[in-house]
């Protein structure tokens, strides 16, 4: 079994110019991306001194210095002792709620998108356009339309506030994106290995389990990168669907830089935000390489 | 070094929350609330205590982000069948359409049992009433129409007087001005503005104008020329900010007078934590005001609903809870921490602040009160006038007729 | 792009069983199929249904099932900042895609280039991408407010002409907004594009040069054409990106100064929660909801559904 050629050319690396000495235009080249680089840079940057000061220092107002003192008592605060209403216990609080969430909403998020965007690239049954064309529709209504029908009908089947609950939300919203995705790249892979398949008798979930999903890893990472930074970066849907038991990080996250009276901690806000955001920057950082080659594979093809 | 000692008292705090959360096996009560900041979570933690101490067990949902955020938070549980034992609002109209669903737990028994009628300031009696029946038992009384001024800037811009009129305040404006000084800090978020629209309309246009705006919701009086007058006086502050006002909180504006940068910053008793933590004292280092023009007391707060529940110990709950809110020492633990002040008027604030005692004066009187607008008026009338007043504000080329004009095309409409 | 039902087609050719194995078939791919059709049922078209039905209805704080006819759209084509947030969202709209297309475009030829540190570059775009923009939002407004970002460092070392002061210009705000959300989303952009560079054939490349022809007319006239199924997706995330935008907004200018940043997200968040009135929100949501399906049917249609031959 050969990979679709498409996704080996992309293996090779880049296609452009060889590199040349050091010419102008390699100059110029380098120029540009260092500046795309700071500019892209610039509000992370001053994140992290905010986040390395003390609060007299911020209020004085130049937020590009760098810290006079340099001082990490924000990030202590942030993790393990801001207050969510009386709770003191940090970010870090629901840091395992957010993981509890994050792993069966991902699996199920993405088994089912796949199963589905296989199913409608190599099944042809009736109602499958509609159902397709409701679900790309869909990506595009506002989430927040969603709450309360959604509340309503959780509530007559007897979910509502629990694990289950925000796992099938999660599922729900990662659906039309993911599907799209799916779709995509199963609709790029040749058609001679599936006729193949079925001439030896394999049925729709042999083949499934057996040929597509082996063949799918560039694009499971992509889709799991997107489900990642979405499902962890949640806030609205955690804290009305989950439960109080549940709630995933974010909550903490936002009771400690949206509270609205009282003074605002800007150097606990911003190292909060960046411990929140690390999981999905690890995440980002170790496959990075995978993310582009797996786009390769779903997002462009189709 | 102190980063380890902070983690070592982070943890300790939680193991004594450990403990006491197993030792206390009094009446469960989850209550949900937005007060997360340093001061409010302080405030908390008093009533938790004392509610704990007189044998029930708090449990705490907290949710930051104004009430736009927890609010509805909390309204999909009561819809989803799950909700708290208690519930932060605010005082007003905000309940009523849980409580017209049946959705809310009336107090009418307990009110009259603990006779709240008689401890109450009339009108605070009146707001947590819905088609006659108690539904809120109210914890604060938050100002939110002072105007606080740094003495420091008053003294370097040559301001001995405090200013009582609107002419005066110009004139010392102008002298703030001329000192190279900001003369008003302003945040220009839109709720922000809309609060000081409101100071200036109980103030300048006077308690009567006031509530035939906001309470009855008179066209005609929107239409009048003290309104316009109202509206022109506002709009001549625009020349007195600086150009970082927009989108800027009101923490940070706050922080202008305390930095001594700027002479006046609208803003509700809240604001008193700022200075508070900046180590400034009430009539010492920062004045209050109320006013200028007449000096009325806008009065706003925050309630507790409850929700129906079927379980017998939850209900018990809830009455230990709304009991011990509207106790004497429920109200002074947790005002003495909030910046606000109690409910009761039968309560010992010798304590609070020589701002505070201001409010308490004008409080006595009760010619002097009026309710804030989000008492008074629904949320979708109140805010889409901040809408238009914060519209009004940053469009120069929009006269007071105009501004009065759509004023009163949004209440029509709403009605 | 190449279509499902022609796939499908192929399929029906070649292993055409018995009726009874493709009734089989049928069977399972329906089985596969369910869970999507539930949630479709359940969630997408149930919700839309009672979004309508609620548009209809004096609903306030809690849905209810009072009829009033079409008083809330009466009502919301006459609020001011209803027309102004739809004015927005298209200018925001235009400015968004197109800037996230042409730098992210930039950025994939860029390194495309057989660069040094290319994983080191391509991390640093992409990573606002997995940051909550709760906060990066506030940092954007210090960066942009006069008196605290960066027209206060040019000040500060001399500059004194520079300005930069759009936020607190009703007028310029709106671009502030543009500028953080192409900073936020052009990294995805590039990933796309970085992508669909790597699928052009080397065969291409080597053939232009020997020609002679320019790179930038090869980049012009030969690669984007062939990128555009690529450009699509990547128009299409950004089209959902500008559809639903609030927390951009809310981040970095609150909606203002005054109203005049204010978006349809953010208007319906606005008075379905904040401001208790469902009956407005959703009649907002239903009007918005129609315009999509208007602007995206004829294109899901003629990129999806239409019988083309394969091989494209």
């Amino acid at each position: 079994m050969t990979m679709p050629s498409s996704v080996a050319k992309v293996m090779e690396g880049p296609s452009g110019h060889k590199p040349q000495h050091l010419s102008p235009a390699r100059i110029g080249l380098y120029a540009f991306l260092v500046i795309a680089a700071l500019f892209f840079l610039l509000p992370l940057y001053v994140m992290i001194v905010t986040s390395l000061k003390s609060m007299p220092e911020i209020r004085q107002g130049n937020i590009f210095a760098f810290p006079q003192v340099w001082t990490g008592e924000a990030w202590v605060q942030a993790w393990s002792t801001a207050c969510t209403g009386l709770e003191c216990g940090g970010i870090s609080v629901g840091f395992w709620n957010s993981v509890k969430i994050l792993i069966p909403s991902m699996i199920m998020s993405i088994f089912i998108s796949s199963l589905t965007g296989y199913a409608l690239s190599f099944w042809r049954v009736k109602g499958a356009n509609v159902l397709f064309a409701i679900l790309l529709l869909g990506a595009f209504i506002p989430y927040q339309v969603f709450i309360y029908p959604l509340v309503l009908i959780y509530r007559s089947v007897g979910v509502y506030s629990t694990l289950p609950c925000i796992i099938i939300t999660h599922t729900v919203f990662g659906l039309p994106v993911l599907t799209l995705l799916f779709r995509n790249y199963y609709s790029s892979l040749p058609m001679e290995l599936f006729k193949a398949a079925r001439v030896d008798g394999a049925g729709l979930w042999q083949i499934f389990f057996r040929l597509m999903i082996p063949m799918s890893i560039p694009i499971l990472v992509v889709a799991g990168i997107l489900q990642v930074t979405g499902i962890w970066n949640d806030f609205l849907f955690g804290v009305v669907f989950a439960g109080r038991e549940n709630f995933p990080m974010t909550v903490q996250l936002n009771n400690i830089v949206n509270s609205t009276q009282g003074e605002k901690l800007y150097n606990v806000n911003m190292a909060a935000t960046i411990l929140t955001a690390l999981v999905p920057l690890i995440v980002y950082f170790g496959s990075g390489r995978w993310f582009v080659r797996g786009i390769t594979a779903g997002a462009v093809k189709g | 070094m102190r980063g380890l000692l902070m983690a070592l008292v982070g943890a300790t705090a939680l193991i004594a929350l450990g403990v006491t959360g197993a030792q206390a096996e009094g009446k469960r009560a989850e209550v949900l609330h937005w007060w997360t900041s340093g001061g409010e979570a302080a405030a908390v933690r008093e009533l938790a205590n004392t509610f704990n101490a007189a044998g029930g067990q708090w449990v705490d949902t907290a949710i930051a982000g104004s009430g736009s955020t927890a609010r509805p938070i909390g309204i999909n549980r009561i819809i989803g069948g799950n909700p708290p034992t208690a519930m932060q609002f605010n005082t007003g109209t905000q309940m009523n359409d849980l409580a017209q669903q049946g959705l809310l737990r009336p107090l009418d028994d307990l009110a009259k049992e603990q006779d709240w009628k008689s401890v109450l300031t009339p009108a605070f009696y009146n707001a947590i009433q819905f088609q006659g029946h108690i539904y809120g038992a109210p914890i604060n009384d938050h100002g939110q129409n002072w105007l606080f001024y740094s003495k420091p800037v008053f003294a370097k811009a040559g301001v001995t007087e405090e200013p009582k009129t609107w002419d005066e305040m110009f004139a010392a404006l102008d002298k703030i001005k001329a000192a190279g000084l900001i003369p008003v800090a302003v945040g220009g978020q839109p709720w922000q503005l809309q609060l000081m629209f409101n100071a200036i309309l109980l103030g300048e246009g006077g308690k009567e104008l006031y509530a035939k705006v906001w309470k009855d919701l008179d066209t005609d009086a929107v239409k009048s020329d003290k309104f316009k007058h109202v509206a022109e006086v506002f709009a001549k502050l625009r020349n007195y900010q600086d150009p970082g006002s927009p989108n800027r909180d009101w923490n940070v504006a706050t922080g202008m007078l305390i930095d001594g940068k700027a002479g006046i910053q609208f803003m509700g008793d809240w604001a008193k934590g700022e200075f508070i933590h900046a180590n400034m004292v009430a009539d010492k280092d920062f004045g209050c005001i109320l006013g200028p023009g007449e000096s009325n007391f806008m009065m706003g707060g925050d309630i507790f609903v409850f929700p129906v529940l079927k379980d017998k110990a939850a209900t018990d709950a809830q009455t230990l809870l709304a009991t011990v809110i509207m106790s004497k020492e429920g109200q002074l633990a947790f005002n003495s921490k909030k910046g606000s002040v109690p409910v009761r008027l039968d309560v010992d604030n010798s304590k609070l602040d020589a701002c505070a005692q201001k409010g308490l004066t004008a409080l006595k009187d009760q010619s002097r009160q009026i309710l804030a607008p989000d008492v008074l008026t629904p949320q979708d009338i109140v805010q889409t006038e901040q809408d238009l007043v914060a519209q009004y504000w940053t469009t120069p080329s929009m006269t007071a007729d105009q501004f009065a004009e759509q004023f009163a095309k949004v209440i029509e409409q709403a009605k | 792009m190449s279509t499902p039902q022609t796939a499908a087609g192929t399929i029906a050719g070649t292993v055409a069983g018995t009726a009874a194995t493709r009734k089989k078939r049928h069977l399972s791919a329906y089985v596969a199929l369910f869970p999507a059709f539930i949630i479709v049922l359940l969630a997408y078209v149930v919700t839309v249904v009672w979004n309508i039905w609620i548009s209809f209805t004096d609903s306030k704080v809690l849905p209810v099932n009072i009829f009033v006819g079409t008083k809330q759209y009466e009502r919301l084509f006459t609020t001011a900042r209803w027309l102004l947030s739809l004015q927005n969202v298209v200018v925001f709209g235009i400015l968004f895609i197109a800037g996230c297309l042409i730098l992210g475009f930039l950025l994939a030829v860029a390194l495309d280039q057989k660069v040094r540190f290319e994983n080191t570059f391509r991390t640093i775009f992409l990573y606002p991408f997995a940051m909550s923009f709760i906060v990066t939002g506030l940092v954007w407004q210090w960066i942009m407010n006069p008196t605290l970002g960066l027209q206060r460092v040019a000040d500060s070392i001399g500059f004194t002409w520079f300005r930069f002061d759009w936020i607190v210009q009703s007028d310029l705000a709106l671009y502030v907004i543009v500028l953080a959300g192409i900073w936020q989303s052009s990294g995805l952009v590039m990933a796309i594009m970085l992508a669909g560079l790597r699928g052009v054939d080397r065969e291409l490349w080597k053939a232009t040069r020997i020609d002679g022809i320019p790179t930038w007319r090869v980049y012009l006239h030969i690669v984007i054409p062939i990128l555009r199924p690529t450009i699509i997706t990547a128009s299409v995330l950004l089209a959902i990106a500008v559809v639903r935008v609030y927390e951009l907004v809310l981040a970095t200018t609150g909606g203002g100064p005054g109203i005049s940043t204010e978006v349809p997200g953010k208007f319906i968040m606005d008075y379905l929660f904040g401001r208790g009135n469902i009956g407005l929100a959703t009649s907002a949501s239903t009007v918005m909801f129609i315009t999509v399906v208007i602007l995206v049917t004829p294109w899901l249609y003629y990129e999806y559904f239409r019988d083309k031959p394969r091989g494209n």
